[in-house]
């Protein structure tokens, strides 16, 4: 705990927690900008449902990129200050130094997984969404796209501890990114591929079309639950490649 | 002097496999956009202008400018590692050498990605089997969109030379993509950096630009270019460097 406490304490001045909220400003203002206008166009859009696919779909292309960049500025601080060999001789296990910025990451994520909650939820009630507000289906939007966070910041602290050049990590969630966007558009086979599908892939809200009218369909919990436990796994297996890598890496 | 610096970025770049990222980011968003237009070439009859429209848009609206913030940033970590920023001032150089070779040698990279990208959708219409000759407007598209592409250097070269961070400029550019967006949408395209790529590239709509259009997106880019750069020339002459 000590570790992750050092951690937030070095990004004290680095305003990440105000970047996400800036950078999520553009997305939510976005998001739901194209809310409203399909509400105009077609008043049966408007809903909770629709507002919350409408998110996700757009976190596909977002919250990669974040990730890249809240990953990319904890560990380019030490790249960039020299300090990893200061740190090693502090006597901490270089997995347990991995963790502690892997977890503070998460929590940066985190953070931002809550204001789109809040977000959604602050909007409905302004729009004068008439149905009460769907906290069971909010916490599972909030799960799913946290999760999928989890599994993209594993690969990315990978990339960024283990090659010093940011540019390559950056790359990484750039492409993530756009792979997160047209993920609905390939095969569900190959979109399993690719861990940036899971943002709509975890969504609890699937839009479909029937008899060329869109629809939003609540997915079943369970239909989910396999889809997350091997994302989970996926997600632990490139966290310990990761960890195990750069720890036996030269500093 | 200029020259001297240009070498001097040259050389900085050796090394750095900047050119794996140049490469990767054009041929993903070809290959995503050749494989949408193959499927659906039932709808996308327009051949080489469905084509463009396809490859064009995730490349012109989100890759390109987010490869130059990549770029760009990476052109000034060297100066923000070790206190170069230092060496970098004491060096018997001026401030304007410094930064317009580095916004030459980003103009060049972008010539290379411009040019490869034009292979690239060649050859992905040539292998979705379109016979037909390429669109007259082609060579307007790649120049515009170089053009614009050095205004959002010029931009980018002052946010990452400002900003230490790696990360933190190409975000803030990644931000400016959404409001170019919008800019135009609004109707307001050659009026803002990442909009005038929009524009310039006809990625959301390939009719031809008119003279007098063709006139003020040269100017405004002139402009953004002067601006920018000598504000940013300016920074760096007047205030401290922090190594």
């Amino acid at each position: 705990m000590n570790v992750v406490n050092l951690e937030l304490y070095k990004l004290r001045h680095k305003h990440l927690f105000l970047m996400v909220a800036l950078f999520l400003l553009v997305e939510i203002g976005w998001a739901f900008m194209a809310s409203s206008m399909s509400v105009s166009r077609n008043p049966d859009n408007g809903g909770w449902e629709p507002l919350i696919a409408m998110l996700s779909s757009m976190n596909g292309l977002f919250l990669p990129i974040l990730s890249a960049i809240c990953v990319s500025r904890i560990c380019d601080m030490e790249h960039k200050g020299n300090t990893w060999k200061l740190l090693l001789t502090a006597s901490v296990r270089r997995g347990k130094l991995y963790a502690a910025k892997y977890i503070s990451a998460s929590i940066i994520m985190l953070w931002a997984c809550m204001l789109q909650v809040l977000a959604i939820i602050a909007f409905g009630i302004i729009n004068g969404i008439g149905q009460s507000v769907p906290l069971f289906l909010l916490i599972r939007f909030l799960i799913g796209t946290a999760l999928t966070n989890m599994i993209i910041i594993a690969l990315q602290q990978w990339v960024s501890m283990a090659v010093k050049n940011q540019a390559f990590a950056l790359s990484l969630g750039m492409v993530g990114g756009f792979l997160g966007l047209v993920a609905d558009l390939l095969p569900s086979g190959v979109r399993r591929i690719f861990v940036w599908s899971y943002y709509t892939g975890l969504c609890p809200i699937t839009q479909s079309y029937i008899s060329e009218k869109m629809q939003f369909i609540v997915r079943d919990i369970s239909s989910l639950l396999p889809v997350a436990a091997m994302l989970i796994v996926a997600g632990i297996v490139i966290y310990l490649a990761g960890s195990i890598h750069v720890s036996r890496q030269e500093v | 002097m200029l020259r001297h610096c240009i070498s001097a970025e040259w050389m900085k770049l050796r090394h750095s496999y900047i050119w794996i990222i140049l490469m990767i980011l054009p041929v993903i968003s070809v290959l995503i956009g050749s494989a949408n237009f193959y499927m659906n070439q039932g709808v996308l009859t327009k051949e080489w202008y469905s084509l463009w429209s396809q490859v064009g848009l995730f490349y012109g609206e989100f890759f390109f400018p987010v490869l130059i913030a990549i770029c760009c940033a990476y052109m000034w970590r060297l100066e923000h590692h070790n206190k170069n920023w230092n060496m970098i001032m004491t060096a018997p150089v001026s401030t304007n050498s410094i930064f317009l070779s580095k916004l030459i040698v980003v103009g060049i990279l972008m010539i290379f990605v411009q040019i490869i990208f034009f292979i690239l959708y060649f050859l992905g219409g040539k292998l979705a089997g379109i016979t037909g000759g390429l669109p007259g407007e082609l060579l307007g598209w790649l120049l515009r969109g170089w053009i614009a592409a050095l205004t959002i250097g010029a931009l980018q070269l002052a946010l990452s030379m400002r900003i230490r961070s790696f990360a933190a400029p190409i975000g803030i550019g990644l931000c400016a993509v959404f409001i170019g967006l919008g800019m135009y949408v609004i109707h307001l395209g050659l009026f803002f950096p990442h909009s005038l790529l929009t524009t310039g590239m006809g990625v959301l709509s390939q009719t031809s630009l008119s003279s007098g259009e063709n006139l003020l997106f040269i100017i405004m880019n002139l402009l953004y270019i002067v601006v920018i750069s000598t504000g940013a020339i300016y920074r760096m002459r007047k205030s401290d460097v922090v190594a």
